[in-house]
């Protein structure tokens, strides 16, 4: 920690039911997005590009793909003798039995043991379903500035759709005065996002105390931030302005990788002075064939071409066969559509094949359609 | 498991030049097929051979290749169990007649001598192809050889192959002379100058090189040892380019756009390393036209490509059209522009000439930064 002396950790926890098949392998964070990345790329690049060194990635569900990937930290360059990023799952202790996470604020305190290992002065909790690019360094500092307990990172939302969000009332200078969660009559449009800054110290003996007191759920947004507000603690608010989204629906994922089909969107993956790392598979350009034609579409190397693109998000490997149509999709790493399929307005998983003259989706269709095993063809 | 070979990854010889490309940076650190560069494929096949031992001769320019190489953890070489060298070589003197392959070895005979391997593999850094040297040194030991030199029969070696070196061969496969391809016929077996050996006699000849004449090089010494070592030809099949003009980097390039050859040629039991730059997926536009052409990523294409390799952070304008060529990273080939056949640089802007075509095979260069 030799930037910041602020850790970071992360809440890769969840099933993430809502994305169906998508998660039956694969923890929600290691869904793939984007061309060529992984949902968890994003917050692991802002921590690597914010100068925090150390990354603890929380989970207990399907860990295995999680942990093979996130552990090989050089891929966000968190591998020298001071960075690292390590999978934490429940482990059995000598004063406890094995236990799983309980909640966002029990992921936290059972790892306390980790955490004062580097002894950070702040800590840094994130979530790991989420698409932005955000300089955590710069929070930081506000954080410092304001001389605050905690920081809580918002978002102006519509204030039609703030009663979905937790939503933080503040005194006009920032402080937070009141959190509701998902209220029916919001008082303000400022979301949490999700994004912490505690300062240690302080939230240590609240987690502590938090274990012992068995009426709590041992969640941030139920129990650690209430008794913060109740007990007078400085809990400020840092608006964030920038790309966000939640990917934590088929529907929401499929927009998230339609955004960047607009040239001006603003997530701007372009941008080389804060670059999102992730694996790289060292393959081939993607080739276009002369048979192909593409209309508007966001591809990675690796894949091939043979058909039409129209409006599409084309991953890793991806082939598309001469005479394919794949319209308004996303195809994920290794997708395959043969001779005369047509895909549209679909979610293609991993590896999956779509047979010869299968048609599959529909474009009056208002939701997604996710296609998570292969699609038999007709000759 | 350790190998029973290190490997040693040499420079082009001193009268091999790159016309253009060939200014900024040595050939093993030209961009190929827009994403690796020319050293990626000797490196990746020592890897992929089990070698981890492993020097690179850096002379002029070095700055693009120790970049790309760093520590080489890309070739999945562990610093641990396994190393890569870079060695460099002083420029000696004005003449670059002796700027020789021996005299890079001389320099860092110390370094060579140490190796604990008993063999030793040493390939080229200008010429691109796949070969599994495990087998090459299996077959070298099996069949008792001094020295198994590595080559290529082609077929047109009165156009292409003009710096390359031609092994005259008996039926046993053993080699009767090496010589310069002089473009006088078209069935040749092009050198890839490529040799299995072991280390003392490596030794033995860099030395004997050096008694003999300061302008001698390996391939020099071999070919006047013909007489008296054993050295057999080893045939090489597959894709195969020897990068020593700007028509045969070109060539290459292009061959690799028939998508059957790539595919021949990348294959995932052959991985080839490269070093990543983190670049995000490519941008078609509305209005795009890509037809047979490889396109690297985060390059942004509103116009029209035909038949060529695009570069990464490339960006074609609208009306924009690229024919036949190769466009390296950063380029920027504004609205309205016409390309045809040319090999255009990297961090280039075309932007007022609204035409560039050569005529000629040969195709048309513009150079690094140029602004047109």
């Amino acid at each position: 920690m030799a930037q910041s002396n602020m850790l970071a950790m992360i809440l890769a926890g969840g099933r993430g039911s809502r994305l169906h098949d998508l998660t039956n392998k694969v923890a929600k964070p290691a869904v793939s997005y984007g061309g060529k990345y992984r949902i968890i790329d994003f917050p692991l690049s802002n921590c690597a590009n914010s100068g925090v060194d150390i990354v603890g990635v929380l989970t207990q569900y399907e860990s295995v793909l999680l942990n093979s990937y996130v552990a090989a930290g050089g891929r966000w360059g968190l591998d020298t003798k001071d960075s690292g990023v390590f999978v934490l799952t429940p482990r059995e202790k000598a004063d406890s039995g094995l236990d799983v996470y309980r909640g966002t604020a029990d992921a936290i305190s059972q790892n306390i043991d980790f955490i004062d290992a580097y002894d950070p002065e702040y800590l840094l909790i994130l979530s790991g379903d989420h698409i932005y690019k955000m300089n955590y360094d710069k929070m930081l500092r506000f954080h410092k500035e304001q001389g605050a307990d905690a920081t809580i990172a918002v978002r102006g939302v519509p204030m039609r759709e703030a009663s979905r969000f937790g939503i933080m009332n503040t005194d006009g200078e920032g402080r937070i005065i009141e959190f509701e969660e998902k209220p029916a009559k919001p008082k303000s449009n400022l979301a949490s996002m999700g994004i912490y800054i505690f300062t240690w110290k302080t939230l240590r003996k609240l987690l502590v105390e938090d274990m012992k007191n068995p009426d709590s759920d041992h969640d941030f947004g139920k129990d650690i931030i209430p008794v913060m507000l109740n007990g007078g603690k400085k809990l400020c608010a840092y608006e964030f302005s920038g790309y966000w989204k939640d990917v934590g629906t088929i529907d929401s994922l499929w927009e998230a990788n339609m955004d960047l089909l607009d040239s001006d969107n603003e997530l701007n993956l372009d941008d080389t002075s804060w670059k999102i790392y992730t694996e790289d598979s060292g393959i081939v350009p993607q080739y276009i064939a002369s048979t192909a034609k593409i209309d508007g579409a966001y591809i990675n190397q690796g894949a091939a071409v043979g058909g039409t693109v129209q409006r599409s998000v084309i991953f890793t490997n991806c082939k598309i066969a001469p005479g394919a149509k794949v319209i308004d999709s996303v195809l994920m790493p290794g997708a395959i559509v043969e001779e005369g399929a047509v895909v549209t307005r679909a979610l293609v998983a991993e590896n999956v094949r779509i047979g010869k003259n299968a048609k599959v989706g529909d474009k009056k269709s208002e939701e997604i359609l996710l296609v998570a095993k292969n699609v038999k063809g007709e000759d | 498991m350790a190998n029973k070979a290190f490997g040693v990854i040499n420079s082009a010889a001193n009268y091999i030049r790159v016309e253009g490309l060939h200014d900024y940076r040595p050939i093993g650190a030209f961009t190929f097929i827009g994403r690796f560069r020319v050293i990626d494929f000797p490196l990746s096949n020592m890897s992929n051979s089990g070698i981890n031992r492993i020097h690179v001769y850096l002379n002029s320019r070095p700055r693009s290749i120790v970049e790309h190489i760093g520590s080489g953890r890309h070739y999945n070489i562990n610093s641990k169990r396994g190393n890569l060298q870079l060695l460099f070589t002083q420029n000696n003197g004005a003449n670059s007649i002796y700027n020789t392959d021996i005299t890079a070895y001389m320099e860092n005979l110390e370094q060579i001598e140490r190796m604990p391997q008993d063999y030793v593999i040493i390939a080229p850094s200008y010429m691109v192809y796949k070969q599994d040297y495990q087998k090459l040194l299996d077959d070298h030991v099996e069949a008792g050889n001094d020295i198994t030199i590595l080559y290529h029969k082609v077929d047109q070696a009165k156009e292409y192959y003009r710096a390359c070196n031609v092994v005259e061969l008996n039926k046993q496969k053993g080699v009767q002379s090496i010589t310069r391809n002089m473009g006088t016929a078209k069935d040749k077996n092009i050198s890839m100058d490529t040799y299995v050996m072991k280390k003392d006699l490596f030794v033995a000849l860099i030395k004997k090189a050096k008694r003999e004449s300061s302008a001698y090089s390996l391939a020099d010494i071999i070919a006047l040892s013909c007489d008296t070592l054993d050295i057999r030809g080893y045939q090489h099949k597959g894709y195969f380019a020897a990068i020593t003009s700007l028509d045969d980097y070109y060539r290459a390039n292009m061959e690799l756009l028939d998508y059957a050859t790539a595919m021949d040629f990348f294959k995932q039991d052959w991985p080839f390393y490269t070093k990543t730059t983190d670049a995000c997926p490519t941008q078609y536009f509305q209005g795009a036209k890509v037809t047979n052409s490889m396109v690297c990523n985060a390059a942004l294409i509103e116009g029209t490509v035909e038949n060529s390799i695009i570069g990464r952070h490339v960006h074609i304008g609208k009306g924009a059209i690229v024919k036949n060529s190769i466009i390296l990273s950063y380029a920027d080939i504004s609205d309205g522009t016409y390309i045809e056949n040319a090999v255009i640089d990297k961090w280039v802007k075309v932007k007022n000439v609204k035409k560039i075509v050569s005529e000629s095979v040969t195709p048309a260069y513009i150079k690094r930064n140029d602004v047109l």
